[in-house]
């Protein structure tokens, strides 16, 4: 040992006399390789290299939401009972003194009334959740534009819609949570939704939600769904899809030395990490600064559940709102045959989804099929140069934006002083008509361009 | 590029205000988060403050980064497509060698998989315990022959209880499944009201009980407009048409809203004659 030590020492005299700058992480690093190795390895992922744009933060935003949710969740967990025993209100707000209500709905108003920063931790939730869906969709229409789910990531892609749908059915569990009046009627509506399903939907809605609705216990049903079961798939996909990320690379847009072999970009130590680890408290910031400044859900205010009462202008958060739309607009066409029923909102309600999903989770064979281009492909494309797939994914946005307007057609009818039945005509016209029409016109205002993108090239 | 391991002063294309500012800001903003949540203040000034705190630390470490970035711009390689086929039969071939000598027994590998698929099927039964077979559940509500409809707060209600014209929201006396057996009564003016045929004698005195769940989705049909004669489910605005058997008038509804056949007694209370005649609510497969 004395002689190790000696040697050191004298190794490090040498150095000092020779001007050799010794790294002060150095015993960091020694200590690393010799209990878990791999030190070369972490040299060069130290190094890796991220393409910069700023569409391709758009990710990150979604993954920060994540972890700032998880955060704050876990502080929500404290205090949240997911009881539906009934209890006599006692505590600071005065409008419901007395009022009898569930023990879940009570320690949600005890959390945003009464315990210290409890409020600002449940709107700091609520808001990451609705970022999160927003970062998480835009990711999505940038994949879709640029082409960026071509082989090598096709199994990315499909993860990442896969994660969108996770994520949006999450946080309708989150919002059933408080078993405020909104709460519950958004319960009430996916029993209805699920009994709609032909042969299989009484049953499956009976088991799903314990019986026949409102069913004692539901609340302790959908709180271990929304706070582990849906949080660790995600958790386990989101790791996945960012790990495929750090092997395959990060895409990048065409430019100066970058090509199918060549990435070009900025390395993660110093300068990514610096940049991403700002991001993250960015996002943290922003959604703070929302849940201090705009009110989102005061529950205290809907009262509580009591499935004989009803709020006008209810509206579910707003990636729910396309759903919301498309039940909505759907005509009641009840489809009876001989003693059985399909009711119209299996088709907006279960359909639907199901003919948005499957396609979007299939475009990566899809665009195969279409441009029989199996390479690998490293560099994106530009929206600009594949007016087809733009024009497509135009009319999809449109398509998701009309169903969007029709779920606050209530509102907007109110606000604007339209006949309400008028407008929602209005809106069964625009779903049919508009998507292609935008689409149509998307891809004749770029066909030409495209042309002259492809002759510059050659 | 920085010159690594020899003269490492400071970076010279970071801009040292942006950053400094950033810095400041955030310890600005967490003394006044800690300020704020000990004296209790608003929950505008402690998110504003840990808002100032986390935003100023974030802009300050993009803008180094952002500087950084500028400084050093790599260029490596993606990894190689595999077009090694070599390699692909060799993982194929050396999978298939060693897998064989399970497939090689081809009873009992056979066997195995049938096995493991009994055990998997097996645990399907599981499901079971989510919840009760729907039975009768989705057919019934809590209105009964005589059972005498209640207000909210269990008065029960009587003929003089309701004035033409008027509405209000009545239950099963005794409070069985509240929510599916809420009914809107009306007190229609006598001949506005025309009964469906086959219910002349559900509407005694113009008295009408409709009930309140929604068919469409399930929400309660709370807003009873009298001008129109219409009730409105406030969630998806489908409106039935009360003087005729709450027909759907306008929205998604496809179905009317199922009457409940009531009677008065002697002393003029209002009661059930049966529970309703069909399934309330939602449709569903054998609703009808």
């Amino acid at each position: 040992m004395t002689s190790r030590r000696g040697d050191h020492d004298l190794k490090r005299g040498l150095g000092s006399a020779f001007g050799v700058r010794r790294s002060p992480l150095r015993p960091a690093a020694r200590w690393l390789d010799t209990n878990l190795g791999g030190s070369g390895l972490l040299r060069d992922e130290l190094r890796h290299i991220f393409p910069d744009s700023w569409a391709f933060f758009l990710g990150e935003i979604a993954l920060y939401c994540f972890i700032v949710l998880v955060a704050t969740g876990i502080f929500l967990a404290l205090f949240f009972q997911a009881s539906e025993a009934p209890v006599v209100y006692q505590g600071s707000y005065a409008p419901l003194a007395g009022a009898e209500m569930s023990v879940a709905y009570d320690s949600v108003l005890n959390l945003s009334l009464d315990v210290p920063a409890g409020l600002l931790v449940r709107q700091v939730h609520h808001w990451a959740a609705l970022i999160f869906v927003g970062a998480l969709i835009i990711h999505m229409l940038r994949m879709l534009l640029t082409a960026a789910y071509r082989r090598p990531r096709r199994i990315n892609f499909v993860i990442g819609v896969s994660l969108v749908l996770l994520v949006g059915m999450n946080g309708l569990m989150g919002y059933s949570l408080p078993d405020d009046l909104l709460s519950g009627t958004g319960l009430r509506i996916a029993f209805s939704i699920t009994e709609s399903i032909p042969f299989v939907g009484p049953a499956m809605a009976s088991l799903l939600f314990g019986g026949e609705f409102p069913t004692a216990g539901l609340i302790g049903r959908v709180y271990p769904v929304h706070i582990f079961l849906l949080p660790a798939l995600i958790g386990g996909l989101l790791g996945a899809h960012l790990g495929l990320l750090w092997l395959q690379r990060h895409t990048q847009f065409p430019g100066a030395g970058r090509s199918e072999r060549v990435i070009v970009g900025t390395p993660m130590v110093p300068a990514y990490a610096l940049r991403t680890t700002g991001y993250l408290l960015i996002v943290g910031g922003i959604c703070a600064a929302f849940a201090a400044f705009v009110q989102i859900n005061p529950v205290w205010l809907w009262g509580p559940y009591r499935p004989w009462d009803a709020t006008t202008a209810a509206q579910p958060d707003w990636y729910m709102g396309w759903l919301e739309g498309a039940v909505r607009m759907m005509p009641g066409w009840d489809i009876q045959i001989g003693g059985l029923l399909i009711p119209a909102i299996f088709w907006p309600a279960v359909i639907l989804p199901g003919l948005i999903f499957t396609p979007l989770l299939l475009v990566p064979w899809l665009d195969w099929a279409a441009t029989r281009d199996g390479a690998f492909h490293n560099v994106l494309m530009l929206p600009g140069q594949h007016p087809v797939r733009t024009a497509l994914t135009a009319g999809f946005v449109t398509f998701l934006s009309v169903l969007l307007v029709a779920g606050g057609n209530d509102v907007f009818a109110f606000v604007f002083g339209w006949s309400q039945p008028a407008f929602l005509v209005v809106l069964q016209y625009l779903f049919i008509l508009l998507p292609p029409v935008i689409a149509l016109l998307t891809y004749l205002l770029l066909r030409g361009r495209a042309r002259r993108w492809a002759s510059t090239v050659r | 590029m920085t010159a690594a391991g020899k003269d490492r002063g400071p970076s010279p294309h970071v801009r040292t205000w942006p950053v400094g500012l950033g810095i400041t800001a955030t310890i600005g903003g967490a003394i006044a988060f800690a300020w704020s949540f000990v004296v209790g203040a608003s929950n505008q000034w402690l998110g504003g403050s840990l808002a100032l705190a986390l935003l100023g630390l974030g802009l300050a470490l993009a803008f180094w980064g952002r500087d950084l970035a500028g400084d050093e711009v790599l260029a490596g390689r993606y990894p190689v497509p595999p077009d090694d086929t070599d390699g692909q039969a060799a993982l194929a071939t050396q999978l298939d060698e060693h897998a064989s000598v399970i497939t090689r027994r081809s009873f009992l590998s056979k066997f195995l998989i049938f096995g493991v698929v009994v055990f998997a099927l097996s645990q399907v039964v599981l499901l079971g315990a989510l919840g009760p077979w729907p039975g009768n559940s989705l057919f019934t509500t809590g209105w009964r022959k005589g059972r005498r409809l209640v207000t909210e707060d269990g008065e029960p209600v009587t003929r003089d209880a309701l004035a033409t014209g008027g509405f209000l929201v009545a239950f099963p006396e005794g409070g069985d499944d509240k929510a599916n057996s809420q009914v809107a009564l009306l007190h229609f003016v006598n001949g506005d009201f025309v009964p469906p045929a086959g219910r002349e004698s559900w509407s005694p005195d113009n008295f009408v009980a409709y009930s309140r769940v929604c068919t469409h989705a399930g929400c309660s049909v709370a807003e009873y407009i009298d001008v129109d004669q219409m009730l409105v489910c406030p969630c998806h605005q489908s409106a039935f048409d009360v003087l005729h058997g709450a027909q759907p008038l306008a929205g998604p509804a496809g179905r009317p809203l199922p009457q409940l056949p009531l009677a008065i007694d002697k002393d003029g209370f209002l009661y059930a004659q049966s529970d309703f005649t069909e399934s309330v609510g939602p449709g569903f497969w054998d609703a009808t």
